[in-house]
């Protein structure tokens, strides 16, 4: 059984007309775990994140997800099960309402003309506001999303993947553009649903700090390459200090 | 680089200078031209004959001062109407059927996520519908038309709609291009099939582009309704040119009159329902 291990990455390489992405990187990622992926920009974090959600494909190796292979969800409703993804912002419908947008996350279940009359009038409407009471908007599920801050699109993201509950959760820089007491909030709120619903995280984040506070387990990359891969605890200030870097003029 | 952008801009300058100064001189010392001549004795006595008949100067039937004339004017006005909305209704209809693989996001797949070979025949079949139908004018379309069925209000229609469903097929397909990407692959990523794409994250964010987009050509539409009215197309255009024909000057003014407050009326919906939107 290899139940356990909800990710598993194998020798997968990508490249871009000649600049290496990555370069056969591999590692396992166990369920529940809270993984945090640092290193300098263009270390190949988002295209790591990209391959996993199925966005692009590797040039080689293979992504291993909950024992079968990611090409094998190619369905993107099985897919939605298994993965969600959440982004820096501009990943919600602006011109909706807030529960829509919401509600999105069920559409994974939704036939056509369920989705359609939800426009209309809401459906399962007590547990988007389950949801939104979740993230702490109860009260704005009908307002326009685009009339909210950055931290609270942020918090119907949130809601959103609470509906739609897959098994992992990819971020990708949550907090890049949010105030350090709102990304603090958000990393928090992220990191809480994920242990309640026993979902395993990946985050891609510039922050080394917010990766040791709310993560378990941080991943480096550098130039495509693993880095490191240790537990929080274990991660010396040495070693980010050489993650970070620049690259020295000869 | 900066300076060969400014003797560019010297050279059109000069270039500019040197246009204006030929066509003067085509104008008066080739063509003998003179702008006196505009207001020569005969041409002062026409206009006058004109607006004086306009205003129904020393005249027995002033139109509009006759209560029937203004009824039949009504009735007019009414056709007009219904022609005009009859063409902006079929043209967004056909519109919106073709729309979406007309857009270069949705032909390419990055909109939707799923890329089909077949989807660029579409696009470019669809796109090559919209050139031929916005290249030929409105009034072709009504002569042509009319060829075809009896004159009326239904082919005026017809023939707007035809001219019309090129224009606001290019303007929406663009609207549709210039979505925002990202929301729409999250959408795609929370599990969403194409339909649901649709409905939820393409159409939300289109629909008041379109909705601006519709008011404005039905807008013009009102207007140009004069110009396929003079080939039999029917409402006020017809009236218009058949009094010109007769020379009842008192029946024209009272058609412009017409006119003026069908356009005002546009003005005012299209103000207030762009409002609404936002």
């Amino acid at each position: 059984m290899s139940n356990q291990n909800i990710l598993e990455i194998n020798q997968i390489s990508k490249n871009y007309e000649r600049k290496i992405a990555l370069s056969s990187l591999s590692f396992i990622v166990e369920k529940g775990e809270l993984i945090a992926l640092i290193g300098p920009s263009g270390a190949g974090k988002t295209t790591l994140l990209n391959l996993l959600a199925t966005i692009l494909q590797p040039d080689s190796g293979e992504v291993i997800v909950d024992g079968k292979p990611i090409t094998q969800y190619a369905d993107q409703k099985k897919r939605a099960k298994k993965i969600g993804i959440i982004r820096q912002q501009f990943d919600l419908v602006g011109q909706l309402a807030v529960i829509h947008n919401v509600l999105a996350g069920r559409l994974a279940d939704w036939g056509f003309f369920k989705s359609l009359f939800s426009l209309f009038i809401p459906q399962e409407k007590q547990v988007a506001m389950k949801a939104l009471e979740r993230v702490g908007l109860p009260d704005k599920a009908y307002e326009r999303t685009s009339n909210l801050s950055g931290g609270e699109q942020q918090r119907v993201a949130l809601a959103r993947l609470l509906m739609q509950k897959p098994e992992i959760i990819l971020a990708d820089e949550p907090v890049a553009s949010l105030d350090p007491a709102r990304a603090d909030d958000i990393l928090d709120m992220l990191t809480k649903i994920a242990k309640e619903e026993h979902q395993t995280v990946i985050a891609s984040l510039h922050s080394v700090e917010y990766a040791r506070k709310y993560f378990t387990r941080l991943i480096a990359l550098k130039n495509g390459e693993l880095f490191f891969d240790l537990p929080a605890e274990h991660v010396t200030d040495e070693q980010l200090q050489d993650l970070y870097q620049l690259k020295e003029l000869k | 680089m900066k300076k060969r952008k400014f003797t560019f801009l010297t050279f059109s300058f000069y270039a500019f200078l040197l246009l204006i100064a030929a066509s003067w001189y085509f104008v008066i010392g080739v063509k003998n031209a003179s702008f006196l001549e505009l207001f020569s004795k005969e041409n002062v006595a026409y206009a006058s004959k004109f607006f004086k008949g306009l205003f129904g100067v020393g005249q027995e039937e002033i139109a509009f001062l006759n209560r029937d004339s203004w009824s039949y004017a009504f009735t007019l006005t009414i056709e007009t109407l219904q022609m005009s909305i009859m063409a902006i209704g079929f043209s967004t209809i056909v519109m919106f059927l073709t729309v979406i693989p007309a857009a270069r996001n949705v032909a390419d797949g990055t909109l939707t996520l799923s890329r089909k070979w077949y989807r660029w025949v579409v696009f470019g079949l669809i796109r090559i519908s919209y050139i031929f139908s916005r290249a030929i004018p409105e009034l072709v379309w009504a002569m042509i038309i009319i060829f075809i069925f009896k004159p009326g209000i239904l082919p005026g229609a017809i023939a707007l709609a035809l001219h019309n469903f090129g224009i606001l097929g290019k303007l929406c397909a663009e609207v549709i291009e210039d979505t925002d990407s990202r929301p729409i692959r999250n959408l795609a990523s929370a599990g969403a099939g194409r339909a649901q794409i649709l409905m939820y994250g393409v159409l939300p964010t289109v629909l008041p582009q379109f909705l601006t987009y519709i008011l404005y050509r039905w807008e013009v539409i009102m207007r140009t309704t004069i110009v396929v009215g003079f080939v039999g197309a029917g409402g006020l255009g017809q009236e218009f040119k058949l009094s010109m024909s007769f020379f009842h000057y008192t029946e024209i003014t009272l058609l412009l009159i017409c006119y003026l407050i069908l356009v005002i009326i546009a003005d005012f919906i299209s103000e207030k329902s762009r409002f609404f939107v936002k």
